[in-house]
């Protein structure tokens, strides 16, 4: 039975914007922490960079994304997320505690925080995925729903690797392998969970809302094949010690970096050609991904750890990049169809929920965040700075998000609805 | 079949779109105006043809009366009425509230787009079967 997004099976508003809250608000602690600790943050492995790590993509990027899930199921999936307000909550709350635990764990390393913290960030994982999967073997299948497939089962082994990583911690003792699933974690988190799901989003979103040349359905189709084996066999010979292991890094590179030129491509020559902030994300995002994919195959041949970090720093502001750019849509269309299919007459337009200037001083809160970020690699009290830069776009995203929810109890009050004419 | 047909006509619907969009990003409102009326005719014109042909073979053949198409009527019904909006903003001058508009409409119409690319024409063409080729036909003799 087809159940595609009706105007009555959008999820109630509450159900993503608790999801973007929440990014803002762990936003705005990895930035305090970042202010405060800038030299641990920078060196890898460091108890405060792991917590600065976790917040960054568990509390920003899986959190957003999950939001945005929510939103796009009924849509890209083909069939609505069910019980959105009970399942949100669960998730939500599972998600954010489990966030914050982990980030005190890494902080702390208190045992059982990391115990905890396993427990609440693998159930409310597992129950994501167990939720949303499912409902996409249920539609007919296309390239946008087979990356989705590949992003949450990937997101589901990094939760799993997590957890076997969480009870090392919490016991102190670390296997002979331990390495190796950190490699395998983070492999299935960055590429696996949030690229794959990234790129699905891109083939349907450049080509439709920028109006643009399609994404070329040989790429489309062998995008999501290459993905999930080349992970699979890298974690696989890592698991056996087997050499050319680069092979595979390069393999996704590869991937990316094609993803990089041909969404470059397509931005360029889009038949719209209305100013749009949501563009200036889009290309700095294309931006960070190239620097990022550079970076990590400099890092692979001169082996040098502050390329690494570079390399990881920009694969994350590329996400971040990606994600406000779409959130700057996703709210005001949200607020905008929520009023209009209830029928209120003064409906604001989508350009009056968030102002334009308002999603313009986000974009250069974003790139000074950025810039100094890279700066700060190899000056690193410039880390400071970032954090600073970071603190306001995360305060000023969360502002963007209030305003946009005051107007729309604003105009649920004070509003006419047309059956009350 | 039915897939590929409807999809090149989206995408046509979605080009005179960002013609219009394009030439009143450059002040020419005139030349916007006629683009916009094009895109007008040509996208109520694919609504007709879902509605008063593709739809209803598709229910007599499946029984599914009030399901995937009876939602898709009714977006049409809410795009229709954006783009009455988008028309009367469009001939009163008020450019920012024609894009503003604009962008509601252009992001419910491409979710409203993917749910039929995605979902229904693929349903409609396993459901019409070898029939699809003479559906697209009658499709293609609609006039405006």
């Amino acid at each position: 039975m087809f159940k595609g997004l009706s105007l009555d099976q959008a999820p109630p508003i509450s159900v993503v914007l608790r999801f973007f809250f929440s990014a803002a608000i762990f936003g705005m602690a990895l930035s305090v922490l970042t202010i405060l600790y800038p030299i641990h943050i920078l060196t890898l492995a460091d108890p405060f960079s792991l917590a600065a790590l976790h917040l960054l993509f568990l509390g920003v990027i899986s959190m957003s994304m999950i939001g945005s899930l929510f939103q796009m199921q009924s849509v890209l999936g083909g069939h609505p997320i069910p019980s959105p307000l009970g399942n949100s909550f669960i998730i939500h709350v599972l998600l954010s505690i489990g966030i914050v635990t982990l980030a005190g764990a890494f902080i702390t390393q208190l045992a059982p925080l990391f115990v905890l913290s396993a427990t609440l960030l693998g159930s409310a994982i597992v129950y994501t995925v167990f939720l949303i999967l499912p409902l996409l073997f249920k539609s007919s299948l296309h390239n946008t729903l087979r990356g989705m497939r590949i992003a949450l089962i990937s997101f589901f082994i990094t939760a799993i690797l997590g957890i076997v990583m969480a009870n090392a911690y919490a016991q102190g003792n670390f296997s002979e392998h331990h390495i190796t699933i950190r490699s395998i974690h983070y492999s299935f988190a960055l590429i696996g969970w949030i690229g794959a799901l990234i790129i699905a989003v891109s083939f349907q979103v450049v080509e439709m809302f920028y109006v643009t040349s399609p994404y070329s359905d040989w790429c489309k189709r062998n995008v999501f094949r290459l993905i999930p084996a080349a992970l699979a066999l890298k974690a696989l010979w890592l698991f056996l010690n087997l050499p050319y292991i680069w092979i595979f890094d390069l393999l996704l590179g590869g991937l990316l970096m094609g993803f990089f030129a041909t969404t470059l491509r397509r931005l360029r020559e889009r038949k719209r050609r209305v100013s749009d902030v949501s563009i200036m994300f889009w290309y700095s995002g294309m931006f960070l991904l190239f620097v990022s994919l550079i970076a990590y195959g400099s890092y692979l041949w001169f082996e040098h750890e502050a390329i690494l970090t570079i390399a990881l720093i920009a694969y994350a502001l590329f996400a971040l990049s990606i994600i406000l750019g779409m959130m700057g849509k996703i709210v005001p269309f949200l607020v905008w169809f929520h009023l209009s299919s209830a029928g209120y007459l003064d409906t604001p337009i989508m350009s009056h929920i968030i102002p334009v200037k308002q999603i313009k001083a986000l974009f250069l809160l974003f790139i000074l965040t950025s810039l100094s970020a890279g700066i700060a690699v190899y000056y690193p009290p410039i880390l400071r700075i970032t954090g600073i830069f970071s603190f306001f776009m995360f305060a000023f995203l969360g502002y963007n998000l209030i305003s946009a929810l005051k107007l729309y109890r604003y105009t649920l009050t004070h509003s006419q609805r047309f059956e009350q004419l | 079949m039915i897939l590929d047909f409807m999809r090149n006509d989206h995408r046509m619907c979605d080009h005179l779109y960002a013609e219009a969009e394009n030439m009143l990003l450059i002040k020419e409102s005139e030349k916007a105006l006629t683009l916009f009326e094009k895109f007008s005719i040509t996208t109520l014109h694919h609504f007709d043809m879902e509605e008063k042909e593709l739809f209803i073979t598709f229910e007599k053949r499946t029984g599914m009366m009030g399901g995937p198409t009876q939602m898709m009527r009714y977006e049409h019904q809410q795009l229709r009425s954006l783009i009455e909006s988008m028309r009367l903003a469009l001939r009163e001058n008020r450019t920012d509230d024609f894009f503003g508009i604009g962008e509601s409409f252009m992001i419910m119409l491409q979710q409203h787009n993917m749910k039929e690319e995605q979902m229904l024409y693929p349903m409609i063409d396993r459901a019409l079967g070898s029939d699809a080729r003479l559906m697209v036909q009658t499709l293609q003799e609609m006039v405006p």
